[in-house]
């Protein structure tokens, strides 16, 4: 009798009655074909594969991770909380020993979402992998460790700004390069910030990798990476947008080569990212995501318009991906080693200041941050956030940010810092989160622009 | 026109006659012959044509076992599928036990042809299949129910090879419903028992013949509906599992509660069963009916069977009551040598059976510790079975509660399904029914006739037929699996939501007619979807997936 060698827990919710715009790739229609085929293969009926239905997140849940402003009430919708409650539910399955692993096959994606949130940006408004590894540590705690690999074609820069300054987290995004793909960041230079550096991970591929390169780069550097790091989870962001039929990318990996992907890394929790082949390219990649999970033949899967010769890479693909490992193989063996002072300076502070477009909602974001160079913690941050454009007000926050396992006078100096932050004009809402003790708080709480 | 409804059961075989007011003349309950289902049907007949004093014609609805125990008792006509897979699912890693040759040829989700089958690969199939043994045979390909091309031209080759096959089962016949493997389990199981189908409709017209006051005959289905004689030879795998569904009919047809949201316990001696119905109407298995090891596409209502009954093991320890899930054998009061909850009851002269005096002495074997009278071992025992029966309840509400929705709108505001009262059958239920309806404070009802009343629900059935329509407006076409229709639309991009619907009632109704029913309620559309179709940021076309069917009505009785 057909079992699984390892027990599924499916949330898949296709929000058949949600959209970004009729005519955006995050419409109602992108998960139909997938359900069509789910439904059709019958692996629902699959000993050991069991679906379930995704519960709503509340603000609490979603505060853990984000920022939002000027509340989680304006800024997130209730298909959003839908997924997050779904992603959640995928991890507390695992947490539970429910299933031996889960698949968040869900929408509206998340990746491209930051810790803080004017808006949405690359399809995402709030980050569900995020949320979701926040959840894990509230009920595992702050010693567990998680790494994330994030398999969309695009950059995982929402993650990667959240967990930056984490050392709790791995994260490791693999995506075709930044000079020729949304967000157009994900540099192999881009490593992490003070307390983490080397935990931030990026893999940037040439167009027209295809499943030989891919399945090179795990080989290579994504399995032994995580048997070095060993954590005690595996969450795998998987996007669908590297496929050879993805509309919005230039990739080249096929529904078996997503399958044999998440066979190699064998991971606790998947999430949908995005992809945007409904037709060509989701249903098989879903259903061989499923299949490599459960532990069953995916052997027999394929495209229709599966051509061996037409997917096989271009010859000058597999050199830059070989040269993409081996410099990045080399930054992760020496990240112990460099002098982080002459990376990050000998002041009291780490300061960064960038822009964000949030190119969604057309809202231009500019952020000054500094990170407290502690030497007994990961330190306390503070954020300053301009925001305007798109339907939202001109905007000025402050956040204060206190880490998982901060020190004491990270702790007193963070509070301090937010009480001195709230008493000032200059600001239409200052914030502070203190991650493990979960504490959110807002001045003026739930302030809305509109009225002022 | 009178009404008798026979619901020959495994133990026992139910009779009812209703007459044109729907008042109930009489009811027979039999013991099932179980190798002779004809003469249990003509006993049973018989003795329930005692109460029809004038002349009036009388329809007959037949619920049997007989499918279902060929298929649980692997008595079925040999058979094999020859299966159009494509590429996806390993199909040999689902170890049918039954033969299937796979063959080459590939429809995609939306209905394409990407592959064609290839006649010589076929026709060797299909030989291989007969070489092997296979007297009757199903063909089915996945997505055929999105494009039936390949069946057809499959059977159409095996058919003009002359390999005399006794039947040719087609996958998308029988459900428009997505799911390959259970399409090819439907149709194995479909061509399997369709002799043997055959055979007994040729019976009872017989039995029609000779018995002039008969008009009609209808067979009972497991959705608790009803179709016609030759209807079901030519879909003979939904006449399995109709005895539960008479069961819950009787409920939906002896109630006071109408209109509301009630469950139905039915307490018999090994099992209970539960139903859940919603506003007045039963709820449906999600994909279809489970039998043995096979699972199917075959339309059927929501049971859940639990391990308790009358004749339940009573198991004690550390001064834990547990009931079930194996049956002890017949109660102590009937002469029997364990312990059971119906000795509990018969005990506390809550039911009236058998002799008290040896229900008293079983308990008083097991009265110790905690339990240490017969009294208080009882009132215990007939306790823990309320309770492990309305947690059950509970739990089987939890899980419809959960069952996964694909639209953010059913999160958000999920209908309420809730019991608003609890409804009993089966001879225990009068003791039972009060406890458990207690334990979930809700007001309960037990039926006249429970101990008896499937014939009632056999008779209280009415016709059920179901479509799935598939509109493709980019595509240009409309296909109706279980009709066989796959035709184009004119004019695709103004094809809009109510011309959809008002094919689905159309081809409803037209299908209805031409089986000849005339008594049927309401059409109704049950399930909708539309979704847009772009591509490059333009808008090239819509799909309706809708299913409609004839609202599963049931006659009131008095
Ligand atoms: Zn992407
Ligand atoms: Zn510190």
């Amino acid at each position: 009798m057909l079992k699984a060698e390892r027990s599924v827990g499916l949330i898949f919710f296709p929000a058949f009655d949600w959209c970004i715009t009729p005519d955006h790739p995050e419409r109602e229609e992108r998960l139909l074909y997938t359900r069509d085929q789910i439904l059709e293969e019958g692996l629902l009926d699959i000993p050991g594969i069991y679906e379930y239905r995704p519960c709503v997140a509340d603000d609490n849940h979603i505060q853990r991770a984000h920022i939002c402003v000027p509340s989680v009430a304006k800024t997130v919708t209730k298909p959003h909380r839908i997924a997050v409650g779904g992603t959640m539910l995928a991890a507390d399955l695992v947490l539970d020993g429910k299933v031996g692993c889960a698949f968040a096959l869900l929408r509206p994606p998340g990746h491209h979402a930051n810790r803080v949130v004017h808006g949405s940006r690359g399809f995402c408004t709030v980050n569900n992998e995020a949320i979701m590894v926040e959840h894990m540590r509230h009920r595992l705690g702050p010693g567990v460790r998680i790494a994330i690999v994030d398999t969309d074609a695009h950059h995982a820069d929402g993650t990667q700004d959240i967990f930056y300054n984490d050392p709790g987290i791995l994260h490791i995004s693999l995506h075709q390069d930044g000079r020729t793909l949304y967000p157009g960041t994900g540099f192999i230079s881009e490593r992490g910030g003070p307390a983490a550096y080397g935990q931030t991970i990026n893999i940037p591929l040439p167009p027209g990798t295809g499943d030989q390169g891919m399945l090179y780069v795990m080989e290579n550097l994504v399995t032994p990476i995580l048997a070095e790091w060993q954590p005690d989870y595996i969450i795998n962001a998987a996007g669908q947008d590297n496929h050879y039929s993805d509309p919005l990318t230039n990739m080249n990996f096929s529904a078996n080569g997503y399958a044999r992907l998440t066979e190699m890394l064998n991971p606790d929790i998947v999430v949908l990212e995005g992809g945007y082949s409904i037709e060509g390219a989701l249903p098989y990649v879903n259903v061989g995501i499923i299949l490599a999970l459960a532990g069953l033949d995916y052997s027999h899967l394929r495209e229709p318009d599966w051509k061996p010769d037409a997917l096989r890479q271009p010859q000058n693909v597999m050199p830059i991906v070989q040269s993409v490992v081996a410099q990045v193989k080399q930054q992760w063996e020496t990240r112990l080693q460099e002098d982080r002072q002459e990376i990050f300076g000998k002041a009291r502070f780490y300061v960064r200041e960038r822009p964000i477009f949030y190119d969604t909602d057309q809202i231009v974001e500019k952020q000054y941050e500094r990170i407290r160079l502690c030497p007994h913690c990961s330190g306390w941050r503070e954020i300053y956030s301009h925001a305007a454009g798109g339907r939202i007000r001109r905007t000025k926050v402050a956040i204060v940010i206190v880490p998982w396992l901060a020190c004491r006078s990270c702790r007193q100096e963070a509070m301090d810092d937010y009480r001195r932050l709230a008493g000032l004009a200059e600001f239409d809402q200052v914030f502070y989160h203190s991650c493990e003790e979960d504490v959110y708080l807002c001045t003026p709480d739930h302030h809305d622009p509109l009225t002022l | 026109m009178h009404v008798i409804g026979i619901d020959v059961g495994g133990t026992n075989t139910d009779a009812a006659l209703i007459n044109e007011e729907w008042e109930v003349m009489g009811i027979a309950k039999t013991p099932t012959d179980h190798g002779n289902i004809l003469a249990s049907t003509k006993s049973a007949l018989e003795e329930v044509l005692a109460y029809h004093k004038d002349n009036a014609f009388v329809q007959l609805h037949l619920s049997t076992t007989l499918t279902t125990n060929a298929i649980v008792e692997g008595r079925g006509e040999p058979a094999a599928v020859v299966a159009i897979p494509g590429p996806g699912m390993n199909l040999a890693a689902f170890d049918f036990d039954f033969p299937v040759y796979l063959v080459q040829g590939y429809v995609d989700h939306r209905g394409r042809v990407v592959a064609d089958i290839c006649s010589e690969e076929v026709l060797n199939a299909a030989k291989k299949a007969r070489a092997d043994g296979a007297q009757a045979l199903a063909i089915v390909g996945k997505f055929s129910q999105r494009n039936n091309s390949l069946e057809l031209a499959a059977k159409k080759l095996i058919v003009e090879a002359g390999l005399g096959f006794s039947q040719i089962t087609l996958g998308h016949q029988l459900s428009g419903r997505l799911n390959f493997p259970r399409r090819i389990m439907s149709a194995y199981l479909n061509a399997s028992v369709a002799g043997i189908q055959k055979e007994f409709a040729a019976m009872i017209g017989q039995l029609k013949a000779d018995n002039p006051i008969l008009t009609d005959v209808r067979i009972l289905k497991a959705d608790g509906g009803t179709m016609g004689l030759a209807e079901s030879c030519a879909r003979p795998v939904e006449t399995i599992l109709s005895g539960p569904a008479a069961s819950i009919m009787a409920a939906q047809a002896l109630s006071q509660y109408t209109d509301e949201n009630i469950v139905v316990v039915d307490i018999g001696g090994t099992t209970t069963d539960i139903a859940a119905i919603v506003g007045g109407e039963a709820l449906y298995q999600r994909n279809g009916a489970v039998i043995g090891s096979y699972q199917t596409l075959v339309p059927a209502l929501y049971t859940v069977s639990i391990g308790l009954g009358g004749d339940s093991e009573v198991h004690i320890n550390d001064g834990q009551i547990r009931l079930g899930p194996q049956r002890a054998g017949k109660a102590a009061a009937l002469g029997g040598t364990k312990l059971t909850p119906t000795d509990a009851a018969v005990a506390l002269g809550l039911a009236e059976l058998g002799e008290c005096s040896k229900a008293i002495e079983a308990l008083k074997q097991r009265a110790h510790g905690k339990f240490d009278t017969w009294e208080g071992l009882a009132k215990a025992i007939v306790d823990v079975f309320a309770f492990q029966l309305s947690a059950a309840i509970d739990e089987v509400y939890q899980r419809l509660e959960n069952v996964p929705v694909y639209t953010v709108s059913e999160i958000l505001a999920p209908p309420d399904i809730r019991p608003k009262a609890i409804v009993g059958l089966g001879a225990p239920a009068r003791v039972f029914i009060p406890l458990a309806a207690e334990q979930l404070d809700l007001p309960w009802e037990v039926l006249p006739y429970h101990a008896s009343s499937n014939g009632i629900g056999a008779a209280a059935a009415r016709p059920t037929v179901a479509l799935t329509l598939h509109i493709d407006t980019e595509q240009e076409l409309m296909v109706i699996p279980e009709l066989g229709v796959r035709t184009n639309i004119n004019r695709g991009l103004l094809f809009d939501q109510k011309q959809a619907r008002q094919i689905a009632v159309e081809q409803t109704a037209a299908y209805a007619q031409k089986l000849g029913l005339t008594d049927y309620g309401l059409i109704q559309i049950v399930e909708e979807e539309t979704f847009n179709l772009v591509r490059e940021f333009y808008t090239v076309g819509r799909i309706f997936n809708l299913r409609a069917q004839i609202r599963p009505g049931v006659q009131r009785v008095r």
